[in-house]
């Protein structure tokens, strides 16, 4: 591994650990041994779940780029975070959520939009990335609408808006719904670990499905696979933290631009910048905005200047 | 805001654009109207004024006479034609939310008062200013009056027990400042731990909840579950869940509309934090 | 053993066919060339002689082994197919993406080997690509690009190599190289099979297939399906044939205009 190369690692791991320190320090009250059991219950679960969803939003979005063979590509392509917005409007609306059973509502909306997906673009010939972009298109818009109705009906347009729309980190825990959240990390690092697997077929079908075809590729399934596995994956998190966007989208990016387009490096690198990215930009946003600016807003504001800043230095 | 009767027409002349018309006189006795805004709907039935009432919202529910009334639309978005083939003599709009609708009905040349009151006094001036609008002046000062007596009938309180309002879960949202509901909260003799806040509906962090540990929590949402707070993780220490003072249930508009029930809600608000004192 | 068969084959996309019932078979060593005028289904055949167009009718034959009954990775070993051209979304190196051409020999969570490394060197060295092999691939000129992506085909250690229009975008020199590589391939033993506009290219071949809207018109060697009737019943005009001055192989030149 050349020297770059290395030196990147380790500024994508330093960066990490540097971030999830800085998320236990800050805090109400900032940080002194005399709250540390205050610290433990709120701030530790908080950084594993920015963890596990920065990395699991950055490793789905660069599978889905290698699939959709498209740089401009997040998870939220394929409809399933409008699925688990609408799940969880659907639980608030008709007061049937709790700390368990929101996160279950808004996982069945995202399966439900993701089998929606499915079903649309199986045509004639099977599944293609076409059909798969267009019927996550057409789902995400349906049920983003329906979402909408579900909203002015019942009048709640305060902070349950927030939620689906933007995502945050902190979640309520009870000691059942943490527990839950633990299954569903384990079950989405699975999913992620899946994807990294199956690195090199992603490399091969991201050239094009011909080429993919005619080098072994077993097309058809892989597609189908990624697919659902990448959303599912999702799904699990954005149960709980709502759609959070822009770091499906440029970390793998970024991540690229260090290592090349080889995936054996890309997901595992997306994972770790993806998780240190989150936690530093929900840092950001509880040091200078005490009143809850949405996290998507922040992860934009820090990905795009290190964005340009790599565009210009390094193409 | 306080609104004296003469101050609240010259606001009204300012916000249309060139005066009353001359076919748009305010005939003497019935002054036709349309209440975009719950509070003040309810504020019109109080007063007697209902038969003037020929438009409300969706929203408008209370009393439920009430949802008899013809409806224009949804509070957020009312429809501006059908507002204008009422031809009312004047409609009751609130900001920000109607911003735009109140400028449409200007080029009407549709009259608009202003609702907007930000404490309870201020909901005291306004039902006296629509007393005067819809010519029950005498019905209005004698509601006010009667308001302020059961106001005035609570206790004063010394000890003042910390209040958590809660009107979100996922994200956990609460109240600020500059929201309707610290007055209430402040007259019923409690505070609210997040006053300090600048915004009206923050999100706040469940740490901040639990450092402040409030006495009373207040869940004021579709998803409040009291069984399910108290096993939050990290909450059990908190004031309230020792105690067991978490409130869910409670009907919002009496803390949300500012209208003549809020007195209603800070009473019951007091009873809640003050028990002992209403043996 | 027959390299290629195809057995009454019958395709089209949407509700017109382009072929039906069409037979052809091809003998393992053949150098054979296809030509026609467009649309006459040249690179729908090339797909459907590998597997990746399924037929609505008939049956393809590898190596005498009916083509369903392999695995995508059996058929990835014994055929590969070099297209006309390539876009590629990322940007991958040369040596990247030939090394993809050994992705039939990889399993799941094999990285590749030092043999891989070795067969990659050794097809990159053939092909004259050698020396980009760390440049980006969208960095390099058509040409290059071609010769990469022969390069990658021939990783995959293929017996029957398609090849469609590789030359299209070839200057005279890289046409010929090109040419020369694939002739020293097929001495070697390879069935090749060229898809070509290119009518004295086509020449080079050892047989010829001639198709217009999905029929053969001929199947023979050069010097009888590249005659002034075959050509005009093909593409309709006639051009004037005459022999190459060293080779004697027939060359075909433009009626006058």
């Amino acid at each position: 591994m050349s020297s770059k190369r290395r030196l990147s690692w380790a500024v994508i791991v330093l960066l990490l650990i540097f971030s999830g320190v800085l998320s236990i320090l800050t805090g109400p009250g900032g940080f002194s041994y005399r709250i540390l059991n205050q610290v433990l219950l709120f701030r530790l679960p908080r950084v594993l779940v920015g963890v596990v969803a920065g990395g699991v939003l950055a490793v789905v979005g660069g599978a889905f780029q290698g699939l959709l063979r498209n740089p401009l590509v997040d998870p939220w392509t394929l409809g399933v975070a409008s699925g688990a917005a609408l799940g969880a409007a659907f639980a608030i609306v008709t007061g049937t959520g709790s700390s368990v059973l929101l996160p279950v509502f808004a996982f069945s909306g995202a399966v439900l939009a993701i089998a929606l997906v499915y079903v649309l673009a199986r045509g004639r010939g099977g599944l293609t990335v076409i059909r798969l972009v267009l019927a996550g298109v057409i789902v995400s818009f349906f049920f983003s609408s329906l979402v909408m109705l579900v909203m002015v009906i019942s009048h709640r347009s305060l902070g349950e808006a927030v939620y689906l729309m933007m995502g945050s980190l902190t979640v309520v825990f009870t000691r059942k719904s943490l527990g839950l959240f633990v299954i569903s990390a384990i079950l989405a690092l699975a999913g992620c670990g899946w994807l990294m697997v199956h690195n090199r077929e992603l490399d091969v079908i991201s050239l094009s499905e011909e080429t993919a075809l005619s080098l072994g590729v077993d097309v058809q399934r892989l597609t189908r696979m990624v697919f659902l596995v990448g959303s599912v994956a999702v799904g699990l998190i954005i149960a709980w933290t709502g759609a959070i966007s822009f770091v499906g989208l440029v970390v793998p990016h970024l991540v690229r631009m260090l290592f090349g387009p080889k995936h054996s490096q890309v997901l595992p690198g997306s994972f770790l910048l993806g998780a240190g990215v989150l936690l530093f930009a929900d840092v950001l946003v509880r040091t200078l905005t005490p009143t809850g600016l949405p996290l998507s807003v922040v992860t934009a504001l820090v990905g795009v200047p290190f964005f340009i800043y790599l565009l210009r230095t390094r193409v | 805001m306080r609104y004296s009767g003469c101050a609240l027409w010259l606001i009204m002349l300012m916000v249309v654009n060139c005066g009353v018309h001359k076919e748009r006189q305010i005939p003497e006795k019935r002054v036709k109207c349309v209440s975009l805004v719950p509070s003040v709907t309810e504020i019109i039935f109080a007063i007697g004024a209902e038969d003037m009432l020929v438009g409300t919202t969706n929203q408008c529910d209370f009393p439920p006479a009430a949802k008899e009334k013809t409806k224009v639309g949804d509070f957020q978005s009312p429809d501006i034609e059908r507002i204008v083939s009422l031809k009312p003599d004047v409609v009751f709009a609130t900001q920000p939310i109607h911003q735009r609708l109140i400028e449409r009905l200007a080029e009407f040349k549709v009259q608009v008062y202003v609702s907007n009151p930000a404490d309870v006094e201020g909901v005291f001036a306004e039902i006296e200013s629509v007393g005067v609008i819809l010519r029950r002046t005498k019905e209005a000062e004698k509601l006010v009056a009667a308001l302020r007596r059961r106001l005035d009938s609570l206790p004063t309180f010394s000890y003042k027990p910390k209040v958590y309002v809660e009107i979100s879960m996922a994200p956990l949202m609460s109240v600020g400042q500059g929201v309707f509901i610290n007055d209430i909260i402040s007259r019923a003799g409690g505070q609210n731990i997040f006053q300090h806040l600048n915004i009206p509906y923050p999100v706040v962090d469940p740490e901040a909840v639990v450092q402040e540990n409030p006495d009373v929590i207040l869940l004021l949402h579709p998803l409040a579950n009291k069984d399910e707070l108290k096993k939050r993780v990290g909450w059990s220490n908190i004031n309230a869940v020792l105690s067991g003072r978490i409130y869910t249930g409670l009907d919002e508009d009496l803390f949300f509309r500012p209208g003549p029930r809020v007195v209603d809600g800070v009473i019951l608000l007091a009873r809640i934090l003050h028990p002992e004192r209403f043996r | 053993m027959k390299a290629l068969t195809a057995e009454g084959l019958s395709f089209g996309y949407g509700n017109e066919l382009i072929f039906d019932g069409f037979s052809l078979a091809i003998e393992s060593g053949e150098f054979l060339g296809i030509i026609g005028p467009n649309g006459s289904g040249k690179s729908t055949l090339l797909r459907l002689l590998n597997g990746t167009l399924r037929p609505l009718r008939g049956v393809v034959n590898v190596l005498g082994k009916e083509i369903n009954r392999l695995s995508r990775k059996e058929i990835a070993q014994t055929i590969a197919l070099v297209p006309q051209e390539s876009f590629f979304a990322f940007e991958w190196t040369v040596q990247e993406v030939v090394l993809m051409g050994r992705n039939p020999y990889l399993k799941l969570l094999e990285r590749p080997r030092q043999e891989d490394l070795n067969k990659v060197a050794e097809t990159m060295k053939l092909t004259g690509v050698q020396m980009l092999a760390t440049k980006s691939i969208n960095s390099i000129s058509a040409g290059e690009k071609q010769r990469v992506l022969l390069a990658r085909a021939l990783a995959q250690e293929p017996q029957i190599l398609l090849l469609d229009e590789a030359t299209s975008h070839l200057d005279l020199a890289h046409q010929v190289a090109l040419l020369q590589i694939l002739k020293i391939l097929n001495e070697q033993g390879k069935t090749i099979v060229l898809v070509s506009h290119d009518l004295n290219e086509a020449a080079l071949c050892s047989r010829l297939l001639l198709l217009a809207q999905g029929k053969t018109i001929a199947c023979d060697i050069p010097a009888k399906v590249l005659t002034p009737d075959l050509i005009r019943a093909a593409y309709g005009l006639e051009p004037v044939v005459t022999k190459h001055p060293c080779t004697g192989k027939p060359q075909v030149l433009f009626p006058p205009i």
